[in-house]
């Protein structure tokens, strides 16, 4: 038996034009999958949110050997995120969503100049369908986070709701190796304890700060925990240690009272 | 920042941090040498165990929902890395590179009172050093309800709905396994270099390669028991250069195998039934395997899920 069409989608497939919308569009980037389990999970969306930033990089310059964080840059690297997170949270303020699903954060550098980075993000504003407010962060403004349409689905149903994006950066320099220290190297295998320390140091630093935001956020936990090791035309040995997740809650009783059935496992067949 | 900052001397604040800085790094290569996880980093995985701090896992929502459905925590993020550079041989260095790489891993994940460490990556971080190589290793440190800590927490390189799949199965991923073997060849004959012979099997090179292909097969075998009883999803690189010492040709090739280690009870089958469904997923679908593992070798060969 062939499943029936709904009366709405019967209606326009037969050229009638839809009443729904009546306040005018809404503007998102999903696929198929996510805008539809986005609207299962309870939410609709409205319209895409975005902030950016065109940011002057300070220079900075670290002792040639020395291991040390380069904060005028992590200031910088950090501050500027912020501003275009910031801006973009107030746009879907604005237009009173109660979240963001899909934030992409992208960096790029300007052609002319080799100090100025442009800071974009972007995701898509939704509104709880029943008008709930629990899903609000912690401050009552519109939750943010990475998650896609179907990672907002699951993290749902696995008894959790975003909070807030979280981010730690680090730009640290690593020291270069002298011209002694190598030759007492040769024929040897030997760990370079400068540079693993330094690794240490950055990559350690970066997750705090993420942590730390994320305990400010009054989180329980972070998920899609990403460390990212990029280099923004900066000198060589010059490297941001960048660390981003969504800090998550868990579902109170009254936003989900329905139950949470354990997944069901699936192997694929297919190669 | 002011252009003329620096004719300032250093702020109460800059001190502050430099102060912290040094005794930092001071205590990170003293835990290097003496094998213990520094202090930094285990006030931070010690928070996250108790509660005091937020959990940080790698895994997707879809991933958290499935682990915690089997009865697994996440705890903290786990990291480690050496940074070795390659004295006297850049073949065996892999290996020592990883294996260290690896037991510092499990130092962390013990710190965090965790039983098994899912999602591991294995990274390189391009700085371009010469003769040296960073091995870093990422993943998620969890513990299992109802467990003790283990004292010895096991790696497993398959992100978390592939480690519950074989949980389930009763296969358990235990680690990383490393055989790599290089081997110089000096060929005083000449008779690799057949120039003029038409069609006809290089005989000394695939001598060569034969060797040093089975021996670092049974390096990743005998690493490997240390770990568990079998192996899957083989990484393999492998490379062969050719020079002039003295008039006479030398060759190099070195082989490199990476291996998921697991104890798997023989003869036990998945308890499923298999069933037809559709799946929701954008893109390419998670559940036909794993995304490269690595970005540590660039491979022109056929690999697995490491």
């Amino acid at each position: 038996m062939a499943t029936v069409i709904p009366a709405h989608a019967a209606e326009r497939l037969k050229g009638l034009r839809s009443s729904a919308h009546s306040t005018g569009v809404f503007t998102s980037d999903f696929s198929v999958n996510e805008f539809l389990l986005v609207r299962k999970a309870g939410f609709e969306p409205i319209g895409l949110c975005v902030g950016t930033c065109v940011y002057h990089v300070g220079i900075q310059y670290g002792s040639w050997s020395k291991n040390q964080e380069l904060d005028v840059l992590s200031k910088a690297m950090y501050h500027a995120r912020e501003l275009a997170m910031s801006r973009m949270r107030a746009e879907a303020t604005a237009m009173q969503a109660d979240g963001i699903v899909g934030v992409k954060l992208t960096i790029k550098r300007l052609e002319w100049d080799a100090q100025l980075l442009e800071f974009i993000a972007i995701g898509t504003g939704v509104v709880h369908g029943d008008g709930h407010k629990g899903f609000r962060a912690h401050d009552g403004g519109p939750f943010t986070s990475d998650l896609s349409g179907q990672d907002f689905w699951s993290l749902l149903h696995s008894g959790y709701r975003p909070v807030e994006m979280v981010m730690g950066s680090c730009v640290y320099h690593v020291a270069h190796r002298g011209m002694l220290s190598g030759l007492g190297t040769i024929g040897r295998n030997v760990e370079l304890e400068n540079f693993t320390s330094a690794m240490y140091e950055a990559r350690e630093i970066a997750i705090e700060r993420m942590q730390y935001e994320a305990a400010n956020a009054k989180a329980e936990g972070v998920v899609g925990v990403e460390i990212h090791e990029g280099s923004h035309g900066w000198q060589t040995h010059v490297i941001e240690f960048f660390a981003i997740g969504t800090a998550v809650l868990p579902l109170e009783q009254e936003i989900a009272p329905e139950k949470i059935e354990d997944p069901i496992m699936v192997l694929s067949v297919n190669d | 920042m002011g252009l003329f900052d620096f004719l300032k001397g250093p702020s109460p604040e800059d001190l502050a941090r430099r102060a912290e800085h040094n005794a930092r790094i001071a205590d990170i290569q003293r835990c290097l040498q003496s094998g213990d996880v520094p202090a930094s980093i285990k006030t931070r995985l010690e928070g996250a165990r108790n509660g005091t701090l937020p959990w940080l896992a790698t895994l997707t929502p879809a991933e958290l929902s499935i682990v915690r459905s089997h009865g697994l925590r996440p705890i903290a993020t786990v990291s480690a890395t050496c940074w070795l550079h390659y004295g006297w041989s850049w073949t065996q260095g892999h290996a020592q590179g990883w294996e260290l790489a690896l037991r510092r891993l499990r130092d962390e994940a013990w710190a965090a009172g965790a039983n098994a460490v899912l999602d591991v990556k294995m990274r390189t971080i391009p700085l371009g050093g010469e003769n040296s190589m960073d091995f870093t290793l990422i993943g998620t440190a969890v513990s299992v309800e109802g467990l003790p800590p283990s004292n010895d927490p096991i790696v497993a390189t398959v992100p978390a709905l592939e480690f519950v799949k074989l949980l389930e199965a009763d296969v358990v991923p235990t680690g990383i396994a490393i055989g790599a073997h290089y081997e110089w060849l000096a060929d005083y004959s000449r008779s690799a270099r057949m120039t003029w012979r038409g069609n006809i099997e290089s005989q000394t090179l695939s001598e060569l390669w034969e060797v040093v292909r089975q021996r670092a097969h049974q390096n990743l075998r005998s690493h490997a028991r240390t770990q568990g009883n079998g192996v899957l999803a083989h990484l393999n690189f492998s490379q062969m250069f050719e020079s002039e010492q003295n008039k006479v040709p030398q060759y190099l090739a070195r082989h490199i195998v990476v291996a998921t280690t697991v104890d798997a009870k023989r003869g036990t089958t998945l308890p499923h039934h298999i069933k037809i469904m559709v799946d929701i997923h954008a893109g390419s679908t998670p559940l036909t395997g794993t995304k490269r593992h690595h970005q540590s070798y660039t491979s022109n060969e056929a690999e697995g899920a490491i």
